[in-house]
């Protein structure tokens, strides 16, 4: 059998179960086992993405590898992803190969941060990705096997290994995998893409760094004119608590994941995504005493106890919908660090590039 | 120069390798260093900057 890795080097192995365990031993898994990437599975997905396998996207830190077309196709077939999911990778890879994203400190780090992919548009369904109960729980194909890819890509292509090159003390479970889709059908907002400057129609995927998710709980109350306010109170302690980097360093962006009960209640009561926004950002404020009474903080204790905010700009705060409805919503603190503080990038999903094949998919 | 503490030096020679300066000058200083006192960062210092000295002249 022969396994096309993802550092272009051609491997042998006798079957199968062979192969797996050779692509353990050589860290190329991320500790679960993996499809093996043979050159004729590997050759299906390059022709999935409708690119040439040659072609390279750029280099992926902090190894600096050569991110061609091939080998993410190579971490898709690892991942367990369809053909249909390539597109989607592909442009979960140029997103994090964007300068603005800071993958290579992102993935050397010690912080414990990982890239959350949010999809937006007609991928959702050509790709059966799932935005709703437990989207970012185990369970769906879609939303596991194309998370998973890009961090496969991330560990063979960009060198992140556990102790050598990603440096996170602890790391969190989301480094396996982090993806879903927006639930735009239950959502009265627009949607992610769209804020971005894509059309409804067009398929998108926005990924930013993030700690693991933070359920916030929500008692709606629909006699209390005051709830809407308390609600964005809740929200803005997720960030602006001590414990959390967007307190102790600020300045980077954050999301938020509204669950459809609680983006319906907003909606009815008048407020626009905008306001929400808005409103967290401003209510996201931490004192400069209280930062400085606790071990986060670095540097002399303040003379004035100045108020600091979480976020530069109301827009750093990405608002999408997502989950079951019922009491939680999700908060994703973040890094706020790295040349560019922890920016979300958003890239299209290129669909135009590839001819469909009758059967292919399946 | 590279001041690198025990815990990181593997990280520094990843790094080192991938962006093409393998034999970068590095000095390895004890684990951890942040945070650990005025009387320790000045123990650390008086026996690391012969090493740097060492590093720079190439007799590392």
């Amino acid at each position: 059998m022969s396994i096309a890795s993802t550092s272009s080097t051609e491997l042998f192995a006798t079957d199968e179960a062979a192969a797996v365990e050779k692509l353990h031993e050589l860290g190329c898994t991320d500790g679960l086992p993996v499809i093996v990437p043979t050159s004729e599975r590997v050759a299906r997905m390059v022709l999935a993405t409708g690119y040439d396998a040659d072609l390279v996207l750029g280099e992926m830190g902090p190894n600096l590898g050569e991110c061609s077309i091939e080998k993410v196709a190579a971490a898709a077939v690892m991942a367990g992803c369809l053909p249909d999911h390539a597109p989607v990778v592909i442009a979960a890879v140029r997103a994090v190969l964007d300068p603005r994203f800071d993958l290579t400190e992102m993935q050397a780090t010690t912080h414990a941060i990982a890239p959350l992919i949010v999809v937006n548009g007609p991928a959702r369904d050509w790709c059966g990705l799932h935005g709703g109960f437990g989207a970012l729980g185990p369970g769906n194909r879609a939303n596991a096997s194309i998370g998973r890819a890009l961090r496969l890509a991330m560990i063979n292509i960009g060198g992140g290994r556990a102790g050598t090159s990603d440096m996170a003390l602890l790391g969190h479970p989301g480094k396996f995998t982090m993806c879903l889709a927006e639930d735009e059908g239950n959502s009265p907002f627009e949607p992610l893409h769209a804020e971005c400057g894509f059309d409804a129609s067009q398929s998108a995927v926005t990924v930013l760094g993030v700690d693991s998710p933070q359920s916030v709980m929500i008692n709606i109350d629909a006699d209390d004119p005051t709830c809407a306010d308390r609600m964005m109170r809740s929200f803005a302690s997720a960030f602006s608590n001590v414990a959390a980097n967007n307190a102790s360093l600020r300045g980077g962006q954050a999301a938020l994941a509204l669950n459809p009960d609680h983006a319906a209640f907003l909606h009815g009561q008048g407020w626009t995504k905008a306001q929400v926004r808005e409103r967290i950002a401003d209510e996201a404020v931490v004192s400069a005493e209280r930062l400085a009474a606790s071990a986060s903080y670095l540097g002399r204790k303040p003379e004035v106890d100045w108020q600091l905010p979480c976020f530069t700009k109301a827009e750093d705060l990405l608002v999408f919908v997502a989950g079951g409805g019922g009491l939680y919503s999700a908060a994703f603190p973040s890094w706020c660090a790295g040349p560019h503080k922890n920016q979300a990038v958003t890239a299209e999903v290129e669909v135009g590039q590839s001819c469909e094949i009758p059967g292919f998919a399946t | 120069m590279a001041l690198v503490t025990t815990e990181f030096w593997a990280q520094g020679d990843f790094i080192a390798r991938s962006v093409g300066l393998p034999d970068v000058p590095r000095v390895e200083l004890p684990h951890p260093v942040a945070g650990s006192g005025a009387a320790n960062l000045a123990a650390v210092a008086k026996q690391t900057v012969p090493l740097i000295v060492a590093a720079l002249r190439g007799d590392a």
